[in-house]
């Protein structure tokens, strides 16, 4: 470390030249300007989406300028350690105001910009616009200009890394009283929930860009203080109580919507994570490349529409009820986990990558061909299974609107709860399996199969008990999928589509969020669903995007947007005796690569 | 009539096609144990590079002169884009964990597929190719100049490839890398070198291979990589990964276990319905499974150590 020398140098300037108390005010002034800037116009026609003509009233993304203004106000306050705002900043570091700022410049500068490229030209900006362009970059200077050690001695590029870098150690957070940290975790949970709520409620392309920018970057400022390590320190403390919390925002998510179109959008993500933290099951524990998942969602949904009673089914007289059908789906996909892993799971790894793969395709060739012309009939071909009757369960009927409470709950909200459920069996699967003998024994395995078997794990049999559980839970997935969408057909269940789920999106959104771990999967299939749905301009070139950004990842940060200790220290093995000096969770002991 | 020889010959035309595909597999795994995924994209896109000199050549031109423009052009691309992937995207991840570069393969073989669609002119939709259609009675099979094209080539690449790994320095300095990295790189062999050439040959044959589907079948398009690469990959496993001459093996024997199956296993009692094109991929599907099963280190063997 040839670095320690220079970090005990106090630091004494910033990047551009100006003085401290100047920057500091810089900062607040402009974060209050840019606040107060989205109560003007901004342009002069309501051509553009959300009416941002008025004077003295925010609207659409303005509200986006306004919050991440605010954001950026409370952080400069908290690095200069106002009172009460302490907690926002607990090492006083430059980043969490940096990137707060650098969240509601891009913010306010890709609405201005949007608006001049959507309307065509400059003449469409109100002077409002330009106030809010202005104001907006006052704080970016601002923080810029804040003292930050090594600014002027190394290179540019350098310097601005540490102006984002995360503290080196984040000071062990105050004991507070068991019901505080209650309360914090529900705040916590309620402003998420409400955050998701406006990601998925945003009705147009640019107002979902404007959210994105204010969240990630919201969200990076508060890592950066290190209020993201102190928060998983507290869930960890709470576990059970975070885990309800959880569950009960799930479910209280289809009561916020009057809309069921947001409903749908949400059963979506939520069949479309629980499938993908299965296959978190295969990949991220056990390490098992499988490129066809999907194919096991296709054979619980054919599973379930084939009994499901439907007239166009093979078997039309034959309905089951639906825990017999989610029975029988998930046993179906089991079957044939067992079938494709029992032969190529005794191999080398990368086997099973493209025996999947054939699979995943094979099985939409087969449900293409057996419609009784080109093949025995099962399936009915590419016309598929419609016409699925809803589900019933002691005769209430999930096709039906019901009020509860007050609130209408539609069709899709009525499934949503259902996948909730659904999800709430996967959940608890994965973290009891990852935390038992056998979920040790996936992890071993995964890191070194040769020094595994040689403890005695049967590796091939570990193997297959992942593969086949990973395939069971799609399957129940597939079953509750096939009633939401009326009816199932082949063209989903393909390898690479541009809409998910297929196995290419399955798979990125396990890399993404992060292998090994329950919210990292959800959030990458929050994150993969709304993306095509609410960039509608990026539709031809989404898969484009999609594959560089896979390559990308892989390069730069292949652990995922949420880290699995384990998996971090792997992507970046540097040897083991440095690692306790690169861990910020001085509170615990270090899991190096072989413990645990 | 007896359709048999003609099903024969089929099945060997097709298979030289997944050879030649396969050595690009088969090579780069014998030397880095890596699947290259988006070596079915590197050969589609080896097509294209064909095409464009075939649209930028005037129409009249002699196809004497034209095949080995396109083969110049086709391979070029299907070269620069392997060598390219190899130094920017699989490279930096050669210490990772295996799941890495499989991954970035992944997400390569979907970008190289959506680049040509979305810039390639028209290429939505399945482009025209020059064919050579010109057909040749021999006895009672017909074969087309595309094929003589394509067995002229397969045998070509496969004796100089034979001759290169035996008798070339580099060649030499390639199975020394592929028996054991580490110890090649002691005695003074440029290990990356041998990687680079290794990817870049294996793109050439894909370009190859490319023209020929293209002269055979009179089109190409964007998505022929996937299921191309698919088959070719497993023609590898089935000849045993690393050894090349198990590669052109497993093509043949894939190729023609296909073309029987489609041909003939609609005879068979209770399997009436499951013959034909559309279930051929199936068949292949489960050959490669049977392989696995009862000799999974391929029909030749392997010639790689399998280090955990």
């Amino acid at each position: 470390m040839t670095d320690t020398l220079t970090k005990t140098r106090p630091a004494t300037r910033g990047l551009i030249p100006l003085p401290s108390a100047a920057a500091h005010a810089l900062i607040l002034v402009g974060g209050v300007a840019t606040a107060a800037s989205a109560y003007l116009a901004w342009t002069w026609t309501s051509a553009f989406p959300g009416n941002l003509t008025f004077n003295g009233y925010p609207g659409g993304l303005q509200w986006l300028t306004f919050t991440a203004g605010i954001l950026t106000v409370l952080f400069a306050l908290a690095r200069q350690g106002a009172p009460g705002l302490k907690w926002l900043s607990p090492t006083s570091n430059n980043a969490p105001v940096v990137l707060s700022t650098l969240g509601a410049f891009g913010t306010t500068w890709f609405t201005v910009i949007s608006i001049t490229a959507d309307l065509g030209g400059l003449a469409n900006l109100e002077p409002g616009a330009y106030v809010a362009a202005v104001a907006s970059l006052l704080p970016l200077i601002g923080a810029l200009a804040l003292p930050q050690e090594g600014a002027g001695e190394r290179p540019v590029k350098e310097t601005l890394g540490h102006y984002i870098a995360k503290a080196d150690r984040i000071p062990a957070a105050q004991a507070t009283a068991p019901w505080i940290q209650r309360l914090i975790i529900t705040a916590v949970t309620i402003i998420g929930l409400a955050t998701f709520t406006y990601g998925i409620d945003t009705e147009y392309g640019e107002l979902f860009i404007g959210y994105l920018f204010v969240v990630v970057f919201a969200i990076w400022a508060m890592h950066t203080a290190g209020l993201i390590d102190r928060f998983s320190a507290l869930v960890a403390g709470n576990r059970s109580f975070t885990l309800a919390m959880g569950f009960a925002a799930a479910i209280a998510f289809p009561f916020t919507q009057t809309d069921d179109h947001y409903a749908n959008i949400g059963v979506n993500i939520l069949i479309f994570g629980t499938v993908a933290l299965g296959l978190n099951i295969v990949v991220g524990l056990a390490g098992l490349l499988d490129l066809g998942y999907v194919a096991f969602l296709g054979v619980g949904a054919y599973t379930a529409a084939l009994v499901s009673g439907s007239e166009f089914s093979t078997f039309s007289g034959v309905q089951f009820p639906f825990w017999a059908s989610a029975l029988t789906g998930a046993a179906a996909s089991l079957l044939f986990g067992v079938l494709i892993g029992a032969p190529t799971l005794r191999l080398r790894g990368d086997y099973l990558a493209i025996v999947t793969l054939g699979f995943g395709e094979i099985f939409r060739i087969a449900v293409n061909n057996l419609d009784g012309d080109s093949g025995p009939d099962l399936t009915n071909g590419p016309n598929g299974i419609p016409s699925i009757p809803d589900l019933s369960f002691f005769g209430y009927n999930f096709g039906e609107s019901h009020d509860i409470a007050g609130f209408t709950l539609g069709r899709f909200a009525n499934y949503y709860l259902l996948m909730v459920l659904i999800m709430a069996i996967v959940v608890l699967v994965y973290t009891r399996a990852a935390d038992s003998r056998i979920g040790r024994s996936w992890i071993a395995i995964r890191e070194d199969e040769t020094a595994a078997t040689a403890m005695g794990i049967n590796g091939f049999r570990v193997k297959l008990v992942a593969f086949a559980l990973g395939a069971a839970l799609a399957g129940l997935a597939g079953t509750v999928s096939a009633h939401v969408t009326y009816s199932v057909v082949p063209n989903p269940y393909q390898f690479a589509g541009s809409t998910p789920p297929n196995s290419a999106f399955l798979l990125a959104a396990v890399v993404l969020g992060g292998m090994g771990t329950v919210a990292g999967p959800l959030l990458g299939a929050a994150l993969l669903y709304l993306l095509p749905e609410k960039l509608v301009f990026l539709q031809d070139k989404s898969l484009l995007a999609f594959g560089i950004a896979l390559v990308l990842l892989m390069r730069f940060r292949p652990e995922g947007i949420i880290a699995n200790r384990r998996r971090q220290l792997e992507f970046h093995e540097t040897g083991q005796l440095d690692v306790p000096d690169t861990t910020t969770l001085t509170d615990q002991p270090a899991v190096t690569k072989t413990g645990a | 009539m007896n359709t048999l020889p003609q099903q024969l010959a089929n099945g060997l035309l097709l298979g030289s096609m997944y050879g030649l595909i396969a050595i690009g597999y088969t090579m780069v795994y014998g030397i880095v144990q890596l699947i290259n995924f988006a070596h079915g994209e590197i050969f589609m896109t080896g097509g294209f590079g064909a095409l464009t000199v075939y649209l930028a050549l005037p129409s009249g031109t002699s196809m004497w002169a034209l095949v080995p423009l396109m083969l110049i052009g086709g391979g070029m691309v299907a070269v620069l884009i392997a060598v390219g992937a190899e130094r920017f995207a699989y490279r930096p991840l050669r210490g990772a964990p295996r799941l890495a570069p499989l991954i970035t393969a992944i997400g390569l073989s979907l970008a190289l597929q959506e680049v040509v669609r979305n810039f390639y002119p028209d290429a939505d939709r399945a482009r025209a190719f020059p064919g050579l259609d010109n057909t040749h009675d021999i006895g009672s099979v017909t074969i087309k100049d595309a094929d003589i094209f394509l067995i002229l080539a397969a045998v070509v690449c496969m004796a100089s490839l034979a001759f290169f790994v035996r008798r070339s320095r580099t060649g030499r300095a390639m199975q020394a890398t592929a028996q054991d990295p580490d110890t090649a790189q002691l005695m003074g062999i440029d290990t990356n070198r041998i990687i680079v050439i290794a990817f870049a040959i294996g793109g050439f044959f894909a370009a190859v291979a490319a023209v020929a589907y293209g002269l055979k079948y009179g089109n190409i398009d964007y998505r022929m990589g996937f299921l191309m690469g698919l088959k070719a990959f497993t023609a590898a496993v089935l000849g045993g990964i690393g050894n090349i001459y198990g590669a052109m093996l497993g093509g043949l024997v894939l190729g023609v276990a296909e073309t029987l199956a489609s041909a003939y296993i609609d005879g068979i009692p209770g399997m009436q319905q499951l013959g034909g094109a559309s279930w051929a991929n199936v068949w292949a599907f489960c050959l490669l499974i049977l392989v696995l099963l009862f000799r999974p280190q391929g029909l030749l063997g392997e010639r790689v150590a399998d280090r955990a």
